[in-house]
Parts: structure tokens; C-alpha cells; sequence
């Protein structure tokens, strides 16, 4: 019996071994993505200073004024590269900022000058040119807005020193100042809110996401693992070998734990880096990793390890349920997918809602799919919060165990082989 | 009655509405190369599929070497081999790899494993194309590996459902010699099922027609043909099956 498990493991982890998809889905698929989360949250932090910085800017000055001049003058002083267009039409414009690979066209109109000494309203006109629908050209073209806002403030805070020659300009304009502190797990953080919300975002969406991602391409490990038995028909063969279905059972398991727990410990290295893409983020302010809620004790990871690899049995034994009952791979697959609704339904609603904030309906209907406590307990091993990951942690085995029962179950029956689902029960002939 | 190898009695085995065995009935002794016979659908791959432990019958028994299939199908997997009618090996293993797999199961040591897998080379006559993986055989390669396979650990009973089906004539004559030189040299008892009348005249040394889920006549191909008065088995066939 011994020497049977062990001789279909090994050909279940060599056979798997072989398959290249296995290796992407599984270990580099969070190897790659958490550090990624780390690096685009770098990025988009750090993006909105680059890109003020070295913003180019093309300007239609219509107004040639000495105002419109103290502008450009701001402008340049901020690092703006500047390009002045000779066009006096917008379309001409557009045409020349096109030409120069530039996507910012400022039109400062006749008048601008005049209008600003005369104290009445002057205005500016702002084109952004949005070649991609992405953040970061978002980002570009509210750049320039920066300069100007800057010259807006001047032009105020001279007025108002004319007309309140005593007083503080900024208390004239801004009575109250808003002092924003952020506290966290009880402690006062001095950290800029820019920066924790970005962490929030990507703790809420993100891990849900990998967790998510890791758990589909588990599933369809296992029930391709089964389905390609019988797609090939070698399972037949294999169901009348001196070995128990009990073991055939376990050596599929086990093939594919092996499988899993190579995705929960790249999971793990993941986070890691993840974690140290703060580090650099955060530099040696007086603020640690602890005040933000983001370390892991060794318990928070061995907990988060053991979390990660029980879902994952769990959800190898669903599909290897499922799989059971279908005929060929493919139709495997279209039976394991509407299952894979079981996770993306608590890691959607959990991305933007925290569980106690929703109706007490969908969270009873939340708290019973075993896989919202999967994520749950990721946000819980973040904060320390041992007690709910335990919690978790049995919740999960627990349904795990269930699901293996019946796995067992059919094992054990002719199900496996006649591939259809019969509710009558087959009468035992009595000796 | 000790060299009774298989022994089915009122096999009735139902899918559903369809009534697949309608109680089949027949023995099967030792040294003996047993062949069922009778048109698509008439229950030949359900009676081997209950008797290679795949299935339970809805009613009736089935004993190999005393052991019930349905009470001691662990007992009954250590004595049987069994080559389904549709197989395939793993596609990602080479042939030897899939050799070594399935030898694993049964033999104690390692040496009786090596052993196996050489036997199993020579029966199936694919010398170095072991070594490639098995995705790159054709259908009568693939064939030829898993019937040596089934022969490879000199079981006490050998359950082949359509043995020769997809060879081509060299390899079916190859086939056969081997079948009958196990039976021969090594006690090896043949239960098989087949379409092809010469092969099963040629080989098997009793008969049993199936039709309908029922056994309608048995016998050696002898007795057989000159019950219906015919000169070769098919004519025994469409006789059987007309009057059946
Ligand atoms: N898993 C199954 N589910 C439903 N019906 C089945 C199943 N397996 C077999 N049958 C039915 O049982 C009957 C006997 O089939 P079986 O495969 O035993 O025939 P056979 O004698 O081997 O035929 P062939 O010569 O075509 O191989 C057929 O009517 C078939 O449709
Ligand atoms: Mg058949």
C-alpha cells in the first residue's frame, strides 16, 4: 500500500512536473505578482512628482503680455520644458504639439494681462491630448495645473496684501488649517496619506486577487489531473491495479499538494518582496513597518502558510470531485469554472467592502463560503490578529475535510468510471 | 470444481433504464483461453468491466478464483490483469517510465520489477521506442505497450477486452502466439472478448456467444459449429444471434 502511494506520487509529480503550465500557474504566477503590486504602487506614488517635474508644455501665447510672460517665466522655474508655437489657431496648434511629441498645448488668450490688472477674471486654457486611457496620462496632464495653480496663489496673496496690508495672507484666505493624522492599530502615524491609502488599496484588492488567481489555476491542475485519466483512458487501468481507490485518491492529492504547496511557499517569497517595496518606499522616517500594520511575525507567516495550503486542498478536492464526474478535460473545465464563482464572489465584494459594513444577509451568505475566511485571515495575519486567523484556519480545514470525505465517497464507487450521475442507490446483494 | 478460475452467475447489471446484463452465467477453467463473442451493445465490456472490479453488478455474482469481485475486489486486483477495450498510457511518460509505474504496483522487489519491464519489452516488440515518450506512439503501439503490460506480471487471470483490435496483421499474429504461450508456459487463464471470428477460432479453446445480456450458447468452436450445423464461427453468429 505504502510502496503503491508512493510509486503513483512520484509518477503524479513527474508527470506534472513535465507540464509547463503547472510551473507558470502555480509558482511564477505570485512570484511575479506580488512583487509587482509592490513596484506599481512605487510607481504611482512616485509618478505624480517625475511627471510635474518633467512635464513639456506647449504654450500659445495670444496674449504676449507682461503677466502672460511672468507665467512662462514660473514655468520654466518649476522645470517645464517649454515650447512657445507661433500657430494662432488651435487646430495649427494641435497639428505643432503633435509634431513635437508633446500632449500639454497651454492657450493664454488675448487679454490675459489686461484682464489681471484691470482685476477682472483672466483665463487659461489647458488641451490634453490622451493618447492611452491610463493613470499616467491622467497624471500628465493635470501636471501643468500645478505651475498655474502656483501663479493663481501669487496673484491672490499679492491682492490680498494690498487690500489687508496687516494681516497674514494665508489667514486671510485659509482661516482654519487641517492637520491630517493618520493612527493606526492605536499608534499615531506620520506617514502621508497618499501613501497609506495606496497600501490599503493594494491589501484589499490585491491580495483577494492572488489568492483568488492561485486557487483557479489550482483547481484546474486537479481536475485536469483527473479528467486527462479518464480523456486518455488510462484511469481504468489504473482502477484495477493492487492499489485501494482510497490511495489512488491520495496519490492524485498529493501530486497536486505538492503542486500547491510550491504556489502557497512562491506565494510566501512573493509577499516578502512585496513587503520590502515599502521598506524602500518608506524612507528612514521616524515611522516603522510595525506603526503601519504591515509586518508579519514568523506566527503571521507559518499561519498564512498553513491558510494558503489548506484552501488549496480544499479547492483540489472540489475539482477533483467535479472532475470526476466529467468525461474529458474540456468538459472538466466547464464544470470546475462556475465552482471557481465560490471565490471570486467573497474576493470581489471583500475588495470593496469590509465584511461587518455590509447588509447582515449577504454576510451570513459571506461568512459560509469557506474562502472568505481564506481572505479574511490574509488581512488578519497583517494586523497580528492571531485569534481570527485560528478561527479561519479551522473553518477552512474543517470544510476541506468534508470535501475530501466525499471525494473519498465517489472514489470508492463505480461513479468514477460510468461518468454519470446516478442518485439511485445500487442495491448490495445480500451473502 | 478448485480449477474453476472465473465463475458469473445471473449477472444482471442495469444503467439507468438500459439493461445491459440480463443474468449472464458462465465458467471459466484454468489454463483455458475463454472467449465471449456477440454483436455491439450485447454486454461483453460490462461483464469484463464487473470482473476487472471497475463496476458492481445490480444483481447476481461473479468469483475469480473463489473471490467474489464485489466483496473482495482488493483480493481479486493482486490475481487479474486487465486491458480495457479503449486504453491509453500517460502521454508524458516514455514507455519504459510506464513499464516501471504499472510493475510497481505488484512486484516486491526491485529485481522482480527490472525483471517485469524487460518482459514487457519483449512482448511488445518496441525495442528502442520505449525510450520516446508515449505521446509520439501510434493507436497499434500503444496497443502493443499496454497489452504487455497486461501480460508483463504473468497474472493468474487475463482480462482483454478486444486484445488485437487496431494491429495490424503481423503484430495480431504476434499477439496471439503470445497469448497462447502464456497460457502454455506460465498457467496464465485468458478471459477475452473479440469481433474477429478467426482470431477467436484460431485461439480460444471455449466459447461463450453473449446476446441481449445473456450467454445464448457456449462450447469450444467445435462444438459450437457443428451444434448449428455451420463451418465457421460467424456463420455460428448470425445463426445464434438470428434465433436469439
Ligand atoms: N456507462 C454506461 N452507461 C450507460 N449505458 C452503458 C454504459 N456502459 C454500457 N452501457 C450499455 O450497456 C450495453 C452493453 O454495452 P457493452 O459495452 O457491454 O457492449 P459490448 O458487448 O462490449 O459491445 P461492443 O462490441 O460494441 O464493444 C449497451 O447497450 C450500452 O449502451
Ligand atoms: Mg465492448
Amino acid at each position: 500500500m505504502v510502496k503503491g502511494l508512493s510509486n503513483l506520487i512520484s509518477k503524479e509529480i513527474k508527470e506534472l512536473l513535465r507540464d509547463p503550465k503547472i510551473l507558470l500557474g502555480m509558482v511564477l504566477m505570485p512570484l511575479i505578482t506580488f512583487p509587482l503590486m509592490g513596484a506599481a504602487m512605487n510607481i504611482s506614488t512616485s509618478t505624480l512628482e517625475e511627471s510635474t517635474r518633467n512635464v513639456s508644455v506647449m504654450i500659445m501665447n495670444l496674449d504676449k503680455g507682461p503677466l502672460a510672460e511672468s507665467l512662462l517665466l514660473i514655468l520654466q522655474s518649476m522645470n517645464a520644458t517649454i515650447i512657445e508655437t507661433g500657430s494662432s489657431t488651435v487646430e495649427d496648434a494641435l497639428v505643432d504639439l503633435s509634431q513635437n511629441n508633446t500632449t500639454t498645448l497651454v492657450v493664454i488668450p488675448q487679454g490675459f494681462s489686461q484682464n489681471l490688472t484691470l482685476g477682472l477674471r483672466a483665463k487659461i486654457i489647458v488641451y490634453s491630448v490622451f493618447e492611452s486611457l491610463s493613470l499616467a496620462e491622467g497624471i500628465r496632464s493635470s501636471a501643468v495645473e500645478v505651475p498655474i495653480n502656483l501663479y493663481k496663489n501669487a496673484l491672490v496673496t499679492q491682492a490680498i496684501r494690498q487690500a489687508f496690508p496687516d494681516r497674514d495672507p494665508l489667514a486671510v484666505l485659509d482661516p482654519i488649517s487641517i492637520s491630517n493624522v493618520a493612527v493606526v492599530k492605536g499608534k499615531i502615524v506620520n506617514v502621508s496619506s497618499d501613501i497609506l491609502r495606496s497600501l490599503f488599496m493594494s491589501q484589499s484588492l490585491g491580495f483577494p486577487l492572488v489568492i483568488m488567481l492561485l486557487l483557479i489555476s489550482a483547481m484546474q491542475i486537479a481536475a485536469t489531473s483527473i479528467s486527462i485519466e479518464k480523456e486518455e483512458k488510462t484511469l481504468e487501468t489504473l482502477l484495477t491495479v493492487p492499489i485501494s481507490r482510497l490511495g489512488i485518491l491520495t496519490g492524485k492529492l498529493a501530486g497536486s499538494v505538492v503542486v500547491a504547496a510550491a504556489g502557497a511557499i512562491a506565494s510566501m517569497v512573493g509577499v516578502n518582496y512585496y513587503i520590502n517595496s515599502f521598506n524602500e518606499m518608506i524612507p528612514t522616517q521616524n515611522i516603522s513597518l510595525e506603526d503601519l500594520g504591515l509586518s508579519m511575525t514568523p506566527l503571521s507567516y507559518g499561519l498564512l502558510g498553513v491558510m494558503i495550503f489548506v484552501t488549496i486542498v480544499s479547492a483540489l478536492a472540489l475539482a477533483i470531485i467535479v472532475a470526476a464526474f466529467s468525461e474529458n478535460v474540456r468538459s472538466a473545465q466547464a464544470l470546475v469554472g462556475p465552482l471557481n464563482f465560490i471565490f471570486i464572489f467573497p474576493s470581489l465584494i471583500l475588495m470593496f467592502a469590509d465584511i461587518q459594513m455590509l447588509p447582515y444577509p449577504i454576510q451570513i451568505v459571506l461568512y459560509a463560503i469557506p474562502y472568505t475566511h481564506s481572505i479574511i485571515a490574509t488581512k488578519a495575519a497583517f494586523l497580528g490578529d492571531y485569534f481570527t486567523m485560528l478561527v479561519s484556519i479551522a473553518y477552512v480545514s474543517a470544510f476541506t475535510i468534508a470535501v475530501l470525505y466525499i471525494a473519498a465517497r465517489i472514489f470508492t464507487t463505480e461513479k468514477i468510471v460510468t461518468a454519470r450521475i446516478s442518485f439511485k442507490k445500487l442495491k448490495i446483494r445480500k451473502p | 470444481m478448485n480449477n474453476v478460475v472465473v465463475e458469473t452467475k445471473n449477472l444482471v447489471k442495469t444503467f439507468g433504464d438500459i439493461k445491459a446484463l440480463n443474468g449472464l452465467s458462465f465458467t471459466v477453467t484454468q489454463g483455458e483461453i475463454f472467449g465471449l463473442i456477440g454483436p455491439n451493445g450485447a454486454g461483453k465490456t460490462t461483464t469484463l468491466r464487473i470482473l476487472a472490479t471497475l463496476i458492481k453488478p445490480s444483481s447476481g455474482y461473479a468469483k475469480i478464483f473463489g473471490y467474489d469481485v464485489e466483496k473482495n475486489p482488493s483480493e481479486v486486483r493482486r490475481i487479474i490483469s486487465y486491458l480495457p477495450e479503449e486504453a491509453g498510457a500517460y502521454k508524458n511518460l516514455s514507455g519504459f517510465e510506464y513499464f516501471e509505474f504499472m510493475a510497481n504496483f505488484y512486484h516486491q522487489s526491485p529485481q522482480e520489477g527490472r525483471a517485469a519491464v524487460e518482459e514487457a519489452a519483449k512482448i511488445s516488440g518496441l525495442g528502442e521506442r520505449l525510450k520516446d515518450r508515449v505521446k509520439t506512439y501510434s493507436k497499434g503501439m500503444n496497443r502493443r505497450l499496454l497489452l504487455a503490460r497486461a501480460l508483463m506480471m504473468k497474472p493468474k487471470l487475463a482480462i482483454l477486452d478486444e486484445p488485437t483490435s487496431g494491429l495490424d496483421v503481423v503484430h495480431a499474429f504476434h499477439v496471439r502466439r503470445i497469448i497462447q504461450e502464456y497460457t502454455k508456459t506460465h498457467g496464465v487463464t485468458v478471459l477475452l472478448s473479440s469481433h474477429n471470428m478467426l482470431e477467436v477460432e484460431f485461439l480460444c479453446n471455449q466459447v461463450a456467444l453473449v446476446n441481449e445480456g445473456k450467454v445464448i450458447s457456449q462450447g469450444s468452436p467445435h462444438e459450437l459449429k457443428s451444434h448449428y450445423s455451420v463451418n465457421n464461427l460467424e456463420d455460428v453468429f448470425m445463426e445464434a444471434t438470428k434465433l436469439g
